[in-house]
């Protein structure tokens, strides 16, 4: 490939903190790290499983708007480890009463910047979910709280380690598919026509004003929590902001953490139907279905998304097509890698995926790097910087759907249009402060 | 009110039941005649030669996930067709059409295929359903003709939980036990008007199951995020084992056997023995080891044989130890949709639509007969009714598998 690219951030404050060197920790093989769970649902307690299956993990808090969530999962932790966890509904107060060394943080995304940097301010490595951000400012606020410490980030982007992806990975760094001109990203889901549903009073177990946060306060239904806030633009940022990220990384892993110099994103919601949010009644607002290009110096790459019937005659609806002059790899979950050579006498070459089951994904590995991280000053495999970037690339394709047009891209801000970048940060709501 | 008095002859009926196998007989309400998943007939077999079975016919009954019942030569079921669901009744000879009937529904397929989650009960002349919204239909079992409609969820203000009502309605004596609101409603299954209600909270999923030797007479609903006794009568509440669900999808009904009950549900809660006295239940056992998401476990000669695991993942086919709660086998690749017994054999429908039988034993999954038969998912039990098998994919196709010896 050619020597001249255009990478993520060179020069900026994530870089730097890339090259120093963490400070590096004595510890014993049976350290246990005080731990909090900051956010204690579904994918947070998949996570903090993995962190006490590690063995190197005494839970000490666990924090939830939802006094369900913290009950079940307290319990749970008590099951696994003979710990009882204290239990919080808000993290500040969490990070002043507990001496937390490791913070796991897996609320919606609106929350994760706020968290992360308390914890990061509060002294504890961090776990945190993808993506690292709501909006492009604040996961650059994350970068930045990380820089100006000499804590670990590691963001739960589990594709990193995932074994198919890091020989699928070699595969194609060795050109095995050739050159590639262009990767095609997708998830595809199912989805259809989206009734209005009725609000209602939030569940007595459930802060609702915690909640929303930052984010504007509206109305609750029962879509939203438990387990639905990535359709709610205010809260997360549908697919791409999702899924999106995990195979934006996967490019990005690929091609060196080159930066694109435009994104255009078109989509929108012509069979959910309009969205609605009265007094009375809501709907989702994260669009059925988008496509994202992303044009880099000597490829591009494009995302596109559709809930409508799931699988349509591709062998996989998710995953990453990488077209190359040898062939086309497919990288996909639990199907593994595939490449189909472009010569039909050359047989597929294919690799079985080798998860972790309930939910496939590597976690477990993920975490063991994380830990190494902390204890040998190891540079995480799926760092803030590396999370910070796929975020971005995510954020900026959400960011040109909202504007209805595409955008510049330096590597670090949209150059020369103040309405484009206005949207890389959002006002808070009441005396809620934006993070930088 | 006196109608409960006659509970004992319920109870022996049971045994008489238990102690005589039948040829064949109706399986007119959830959980069959006996409430505990288990068919007392014997009048079937499963030489299925080269792994194929008669299939008597096939019917389209519309999307969900609505089982089986039978009585008076009919088969009744649910499904959503096009912005209804329609109530089903299938000759049972032949597959033809008996008579439909429809109510106004919306698919609402958040987090699955959507379609309705309850299945009817048949009791004398009438067939009751209720909607994923609360809506709670008497019909004619003779032709469909729509007897009494009540909106219960309105009648008794509550709330629906997440994904509706899906509790199957239970017949005790003159009424309807519901599976609506914090501890179920008691309605007089002659008019549809409300005797008792609950507390505004979300139920949980599972059908209400009466607590055998009550005084009062009560019976055990699944709250969203409790089990609780609840006096027949009067809707007072006895006692409440609080239990926490993720989604608050509290699904399996509890099983009751003797003074013991067990208790299980998916999304990593897991399962507990507890001893019924008269104050709250005593915890005798807990495990993580058989996590039943939408369909219960049955309990046969002190084992209990269930799907452990949320069924999207893939549920694993386990027999424990009622006593200990230890896991005697696990079958982990099986794909399980659904299970029923009868005649000492368990019946497991896959989610790929294959039937497969073994004999209920403790001492391993011994499968002696397989025969693929429904095309598409298949996450609802297996019914044996009269010698037949009813089999159900979730898009719809109901399949009549002729076993009768």
């Amino acid at each position: 490939m050619p020597i001249q690219r255009r990478t993520f951030l060179a020069g900026t404050a994530a870089a730097a903190a890339a090259v120093s060197a963490p400070s590096i920790h004595a510890a014993a093989k049976d350290k246990q790290y005080r731990t909090a769970l900051i956010g204690s649902g579904w994918w947070g307690m998949n996570i903090l499983r993995e962190a006490l299956a590690a063995g190197q993990t005494k839970v000490v808090a666990l924090c939830d708007v939802d006094s369900d969530r913290l009950e079940i999962n307290a319990e749970e932790v008590n099951e696994l480890s003979g710990e009882t966890p204290s239990v919080y509904s808000d993290y500040r107060e969490l990070f002043e009463k507990e001496d937390i060394e490791v913070a796991i943080i897996a609320t919606p995304d609106h929350w994760h910047a706020l968290n992360t940097i308390a914890a990061i301010n509060a002294g504890a490595h961090v776990f945190i979910e993808k993506p690292t951000g709501h909006t492009i400012g604040e996961s650059q606020a994350i970068v930045n709280a990380a820089a100006a410490s000499d804590r670990i980030v590691q963001v739960g982007m589990h594709r990193r380690i995932g074994p198919h992806h890091v020989s699928g990975m070699k595969f194609l760094k060795s050109g095995g598919a050739g050159e590639i001109g262009m990767v095609r990203m997708f998830v595809h889901s199912r989805g259809g026509e989206e009734k209005p549903t009725r609000n209602s009073e939030p569940p007595e177990n459930l802060d609702w004003e915690m909640y929303c946060g930052p984010a504007p306060l509206r109305p609750y239904c029962g879509r939203i929590h438990p387990g639905g806030f990535r359709n709610y633009l205010g809260f997360a940022n549908g697919t791409l902001g999702d899924w999106g990220v995990h195979w934006l990384d996967q490019v990005l892993w690929w091609c060196d953490q080159q930066s694109p110099r435009s994104v255009y994103s078109v989509g929108g919601r012509p069979i959910k139907g309009e969205a609605i949010l009265t007094d009375k009644e809501q709907t989702t607002d994260a669009p059925d279905h988008q496509i994202a290009t992303y044009e880099f110096d000597d490829f591009t790459a494009h995302w596109e998304h559709r809930r409508f019937a799931g699988k349509g005659p591709e062998q996989t609806s998710i995953g990453c097509y990488f077209f190359g002059t040898k062939g086309t790899f497919h990288m996909g979950w639990r199907d593994g890698w595939t490449f189909y050579p472009a010569d039909e006498k050359k047989s597929i070459v294919h690799e079985d995926s080798q998860l972790q089951e309930p939910d496939g994904h590597n976690l477990k590995l993920l975490w063991a790097d994380f830990v190494r991280a902390i204890e040998t000053g190891s540079k995480p495999v799926a760092g803030i910087e590396i999370g910070h970037q796929a975020t971005t690339l995510s954020l900026l394709g959400m960011l040109s759907l909202k504007l209805g047009r595409s955008i510049q891209w330096d590597g670090n801000s949209i150059p020369n249009d103040p309405d484009a970048a206005r949207l890389l940060r959002r006002d808070y709501r009441g005396d809620w402060v934006y993070p930088t | 009110m006196n109608t409960f008095i006659r509970r004992p002859v319920l109870s022996l009926s049971i045994v008489a039941l238990l102690l005589t196998p039948l040829p064949a007989e109706d399986w007119f309400r959830w959980r069959g005649p006996n409430l505990d998943g288990i068919s007392a007939e014997s009048g079937w077999d499963c030489d299925w030669p080269d792994g194929n079975a008669v299939i008597a016919w096939r019917a389209t009954v519309g999307i969900g996930f609505s089982s089986a019942v039978v009585a008076q030569g009919r088969v009744f079921t649910i499904g959503h067709v096009d912005g209804h669901d329609e109530v089903h009744a299938i000759n049972e000879s032949d597959g033809t059409v008996g008579w439909r009937f429809q109510y106004p529904a919306t698919l609402d397929d958040r987090d699955f295929e959507g379609g309705p989650t309850s299945t009817p009960t048949v009791d004398g002349d009438h067939v009751y359903v209720l909607s994923r919204a609360g809506e709670l239909f008497c019909l004619s079992v003779a032709t469909g003709e729509l007897i009494w409609q009540q909106s219960v969820a309105e009648q008794a203000d509550v709330r629906l939980p997440g994904w509706g009502c899906s509790a199957a309605p239970l017949v005790l004596e003159d009424r309807l036990l519901l599976n609506i609101g914090a501890a179920g409603a008691a309605v007089d299954k002659k008019t549809g008007e409300l005797i008792w209600s609950s507390e505004d909270r979300e139920s949980g999923y599972a059908t209400p199951v009466v607590l055998p030797d009550s005084d009062p007479p009560a019976a055990v609903f699944a709250s969203g995020k409790a089990y609780v006794a609840v006096e027949i009568k009067t809707g007072r509440q006895l006692w409440s084992e609080r239990w926490l669900t993720s989604f608050n999808c509290n699904a399996a009904d509890p099983i009751i056997s003797g003074q013991r009950m067990f208790l299980s549900s998916g999304y990593n809660r897991g399962a507990a023995l507890f001893e019924l006295g008269k104050d709250d239940p005593e915890l005798i056992w807990k495990s993580k080891e058989m996590k039943n998401q939408i369909h219960g476990s049955i309990l046969y000669k002190g084992h209990l044989y269930g799907l452990d695991g949320d069924m999207e993942s893939g549920a694993r086919l386990r027999c424990m130890d009622w006593e200990t709660g230890e896991i005697r086998w696990s079958e982990d690749d099986l794909r399980p949709g659904g299970l029923t017994l009868a005649g000492g054999r368990l019946i497991v429908l896959t989610e790929a639509g294959e039937l497969v039988v073994s004999p209920a034993d403790a001492a391993g999954w011994r499968p002696i007969a397989k025969t693929k038969v429904a095309n598409g998912k298949c996450w609802t039990g297996p019914v044996l009714s009269n010698g037949r098998i009813y089999c159900r994919t979730v898009q719809g196709e109901l399949v009549c598998v002729d076993c009768r010896s």
